[in-house]
């Protein structure tokens, strides 16, 4: 048999066979060096993504302080229990330990540990003292992390101003809400090296990035002030067996609110606690969240009423301002009034008979301001009512502010403006009515009602608040008038229970009937402000359905009263009159 | 014959050995080693609770492998001619017994047989490689000057066909099929006399794999598995969740790994993001790890190695031990270059292993069987100046 040899055409073709091989191995090489040279950043930093998990650290969220430092609202360390699927060698011993530990329902937890997630939460806000526990437990996939809980100095104190947070530490209601983004803060993250299960690798170093705490927010709260106004809130809803009672206080300078009371409160601390006595059982869950908004409702902001008598001063504003009214114009109440074909009732059946305009204001007499109103006319008051701002928010710093509701005023006929004259036909907010009056007593500047004065960072870095003021609503002239005219009502008039031992005070009653008239039903209300002539401070007291009497002089100003009794010394020696 | 080392050269014609091929495989095997323990020992640890559970498997064979190509290297190659048919009917019975009870199944493909009694899974394809080296080896010889014509044409190219298809249909093993047929195809042109049929072949090819990417890239006439592997080549961002997965891992740890590496044993990526990181993905852990150095090490070696096996091929005392020779030559050529290429994203992906590296008994055995003949081969050079 003939095998052959090799012949020179082999040794070439084997040469070149092996230049081929090499040429191709040379050229992967290079391609190789592309990869790393040209593309190498790109895919390293996508694999580093790809390597990491992040875990996000929980930033401090910022505490609410009164104006004196005082802390309103604060955190407490608390745990966030979570189970990381691919770790748990034990499904259900991690579901019998978790259920019993944070009294779950077995279901609930084994839900979260057989979802096949990177990692899933099964309860936040735990006691430190149950995370401890369970992180002494050690077991595989179970991951305590430390984090804040919110905790409020009072559980009944401001609860609707300052709101609460939920499970995620974000705002649910209130400056807790408005202020989220500054007391929020930015969470850190941790950057863990993980393989592709998602298990951390140890020693490979983890990357943080710091968490930023949320900012502190100063409020222009004073908690005596607020604290002393829910002592009486409290007190004369219990005496008049009423539905709520509503007390602002504000400077009507600049439109700080000192307090904001709205009773019944809520517990801050429990916000989903229902009071005592209330059947939740039969409710549905729409019922339920109904209620609970009802709860946390808060009146001065976000509902409206008619404001009655209270609103005369804008009337008289009004037709000072158009000069078709002076101090001095005689009036006359026979006891009514009548307008088109409607009889206009006085509150004083037998009529005030003759009287200035000065004696009508303090006698609250309706016939003496719908004759005021009509004189004014549908166009002027109707331009008056929106340049006061009256048909736009206030703009405070909460949430949910309710709107005026008025006539069209091309529906707006003569008898419309007649019970508009005297705060009848429409609705609006105490915390409009209240920077209205203020605007018009504080020499014509509509300040913007506000309670978030600055927010400051660790550090001491921070905002200052500011808010829009427009001077020039009403001349200088009027707003002394008014003074004037609304100190007599208290030392003089209707609103001689508002009066308080050496100071000056000025303020308007207010008895309104609620809708549908004739139920019986009032809202006796009384703004007040002092000193008179130069006020520092303005108050409103709204009572809703009072039993028994129910005239807003006779027990409305006197909370007012008290009030003032109190806070006007403490304001001194405070300072706040400088 | 001045390029051949003078080691071990004398007048009375004495047995030439050729310790540089083998202290080559020996370098590969040991990197290889090292290599696998590295890219397995978390996965091991995971799926195995013992993190050198692939390492000791590898170990075996590797120990196995050099015990057979020892006891090869002694036997003088032309007591393998005989059985060049048997040698065939071998691989094909033996790609037949996949389909029987003793195939094994793993990774979602059949391509095993279990050799009872040893506990040891046998994959029939590197079977065929072998056998199928010394069957075209022994054809070329037999054929004698009729390669050059119609006959040779026949032969060549259609002998072959079968064990190839099979491997692919049969096995479901593509990579396989086209390597066995790599092999036959670079022994047909080394034992033709012609360049221009070749060149001619090269071209088709050339034009035929530029259609195929025009109909997959730019129309929907062809879909399925491995267009998906096609387009998946192009753009493995697009497909990073199904098929460009694989391919983006592997470009992952080049990239991580850079010109430097992060260090042998510091692969992120062999932490199970990368799959097959101990097998067909070995080099891109070796990328990861050991950067430019790693991976110029590797290229270099098989560099080395091909050039001494065309060293040996060039010298063979006869056309047999030289057809021989370049059969092992272009397995282990097409092999490494095949893996390399996949790894780095220059062709679709497929799996193939990297020869001597890459964990696998079976390529690990037959390969240095395959080394055991060119030694052999380099043994019988004779040196007859002096």
């Amino acid at each position: 048999m003939e095998w052959g040899k090799l012949l020179v055409y082999h040794r070439k073709k084997i040469a070149l066979l092996c230049v081929l091989f090499l040429t191709a191995l040379l050229f992967l090489l290079g391609r190789y060096c592309y990869l790393i040279a040209v593309k190498g950043e790109h895919y390293s930093t996508m694999a580093e993504e790809l390597h990491e998990r992040e875990r996000p650290i929980k930033a401090k969220r910022g505490r609410i302080l009164d104006r004196n430092g005082r802390v309103l609202a604060d955190n407490r360390s608390v745990c966030t229990i979570s189970v990381i699927h691919s770790q748990i060698v034990d499904a259900e011993q991690v579901i019998d330990f978790l259920s019993q530990t944070l009294s779950l329902s077995p279901e609930f937890v084994r839900k979260r540990v057989e979802k096949r997630s990177s990692m899933e939460r099964v309860k936040s806000n735990v006691d430190k003292a149950i995370g401890d526990l369970i992180r002494e437990a050690n077991l595989p996939g179970v991951k305590v992390d430390e984090d804040y809980k919110r905790t409020y100095t009072e559980d009944y104190f401001a609860g609707k101003v300052l709101g609460f947070t939920g499970g995620d530490n974000q705002g649910i209601i209130g400056l807790e809400v408005s202020y989220d983004e500054y007391l929020q803060g930015t969470p850190g993250i941790i950057y863990a090296t993980t393989d592709a299960k998602g298990l951390e690798i140890e020693g490979k170093g983890e990357r943080r990035k710091e968490p930023v705490d949320g900012a502190d927010l100063y409020t222009s709260l004073d908690a005596n002030i607020q604290g002393y106004a829910l002592l009486l809130a409290e007190k004369v809803m219990e005496e008049k067996q009423a539905q709520n009672v509503s007390i602002l206080v504000m400077n009507p300078k600049n439109g700080e609110i000192y307090a904001m009371v709205d009773v019944p409160e809520f517990n801050s601390n429990e916000p989903f606690v229902f009071p005592e006595g209330v059947d939740t059982f039969a409710m549905t869950e729409k019922e339920k969240m109904d209620a609970l908004n009802d709860m946390w409702r808060n009146r001065l902001v976000s509902d409206t009423y008619e404001p009655g008598s209270t609103f005369k001063i804008i009337t008289a504003t009004i037709g000072l301002e158009n000069h078709v009214v002076t101090t001095s114009d005689p009036f006359y109440c026979p006891g009514y009034i009548i307008v088109d074909d409607r009889r206009i009732r006085c509150h004083k059946v037998r009529g005030h008979g003759a009287q200035t305009f000065v004696q009508a204001i303090e006698n609250s007499c309706n016939p003496s301001f719908v004759t005021l109103g009509l004189r004014i006319g549908v166009d002027r008051y109707y331009e008056y009512f929106e340049r006061l701002g009256l048909k736009r928010k206030t703009g405070i710093d909460l949430p949910g502010e309710a709107g005026t509701i008025m006539h069209q005023k091309e529906n707006m006929g003569n008898v419309e403006l007649a019970t508009v004259s005297f705060g009848q036909s429409f609705q609006l907010t105490p915390i409009q009515l209240l920077t209205t009056v203020s605007s018009i007593i504080n020499g014509g500047t509509r300040i913007t009602p506000h309670l978030g004065v600055k927010a400051v960072y660790e550090g001491g870095e921070g905002v200052v608040f500011t808010y829009p003021e427009q001077s020039g609503m009403i001349s200088q002239e009027t707003s002394e008038t008014m003074r004037f005219l609304l100190e007599k009502v208290v030392s003089e008039g209707g609103g001689g229970n508002g009066k308080v031992e050496g100071f000056l005070v000025g303020g308007k009653t207010a008895t309104s009937q609620k809708l549908p008239r004739g139920s019986g039903k009032y809202i006796a209300s009384f703004i007040g402000f002092a000193p008179a002539d130069d006020p520092q401070v303005i108050a409103i007291v709204i009572i809703n359905e009072p039993q028994g009497m129910y005239y807003g002089g006779q027990i409305a100003a006197p909370v007012i009263r008290q009030l003032y009794e109190n806070i006007l010394p403490y304001l001194e020696i405070q300072g706040y009159n400088e | 014959m001045s390029i051949l080392p003078n080691k071990k050269k004398n007048k009375n014609e004495e047995a030439y050995f050729d310790y540089s091929l083998l202290f080559i495989v020996l370098f590969l095997l040991g990197f290889g080693l090292v290599m696998i323990y590295s890219a397995s020992s978390y996965s091991a640890l995971q799926e195995f609770g013992n993190e050198s559970h692939y390492l000791r498997k590898q170990l075996i064979s590797v120990i196995l492998g050099l015990i057979a190509m020892f006891v090869v290297s002694c036997v003088p190659y032309d007591f393998w001619k005989k059985f060049y048919i048997l040698g065939y009917i071998l691989s094909a019975v033996l790609i037949v017994l996949v389909l029987s009870p003793l195939g094994v199944e793993s990774h979602k493909a059949r391509r095993w047989i279990k050799l009872p009694g040893v506990g040891f899974n046998l994959q029939p394809a590197e079977v065929s490689k072998l056998c199928m080296i010394l069957f075209l080896a022994v054809l070329v010889c037999k054929l004698g000057r009729d390669i050059d014509g119609k006959k040779g044409f026949l032969w060549m190219l259609f002998s072959p066909l079968p064990i190839a298809v099979m491997i692919w249909q049969i096995t479901d093993n593509l990579s396989s099929a086209i390597i066995v047929y790599g092999i036959s195809l670079v022994m047909y042109f080394v034992a033709n006399s012609h360049y221009k049929y070749f060149i001619l072949i090269g071209l088709i090819g050339v034009v035929a794999v530029a259609i195929l990417l025009f109909i997959i890239f730019k129309t929907d006439l062809i879909t399925g598995f491995r267009a998906g592997r096609i387009l998946a080549w192009k753009d493995p961002e697009k497909y990073s969740q199904g098929t460009g997965f694989q391919t983006l891992q592997a470009l992952y740890a080049i990239g991580s790994g850079g010109a430097f590496g992060k260090g042998l044993g510091q692969s992120m990526q062999k932490l199970q993001f990368l799959p097959e990181s101990q097998n067909d993905m070995i080099f891109s852990v070796i990328c990861e790890e050991l950067g430019l150095f790693g991976a110029f090490v590797v290229i270099f070696l098989f560099a080395l190695l091909i050039w001494r096996m065309m060293v040996v091929a060039n010298n063979a005392p006869d056309l047999f031990g030289g057809m021989l020779v370049v059969g092992v030559m272009a397995h282990i050529a097409i092999q490494a270059i095949l893996n390399i290429a996949v790894v780095t994203a220059t062709i679709p992906n497929t799996g193939i292993s990297l020869p001597f590296i890459s964990y696998g008994g079976s390529s690990v055995i037959f390969l240095l069987i395959e080394v055991g003949l060119v030694l052999n081969v380099a043994k019988s050079i004779r040196f007859k100046e002096g």
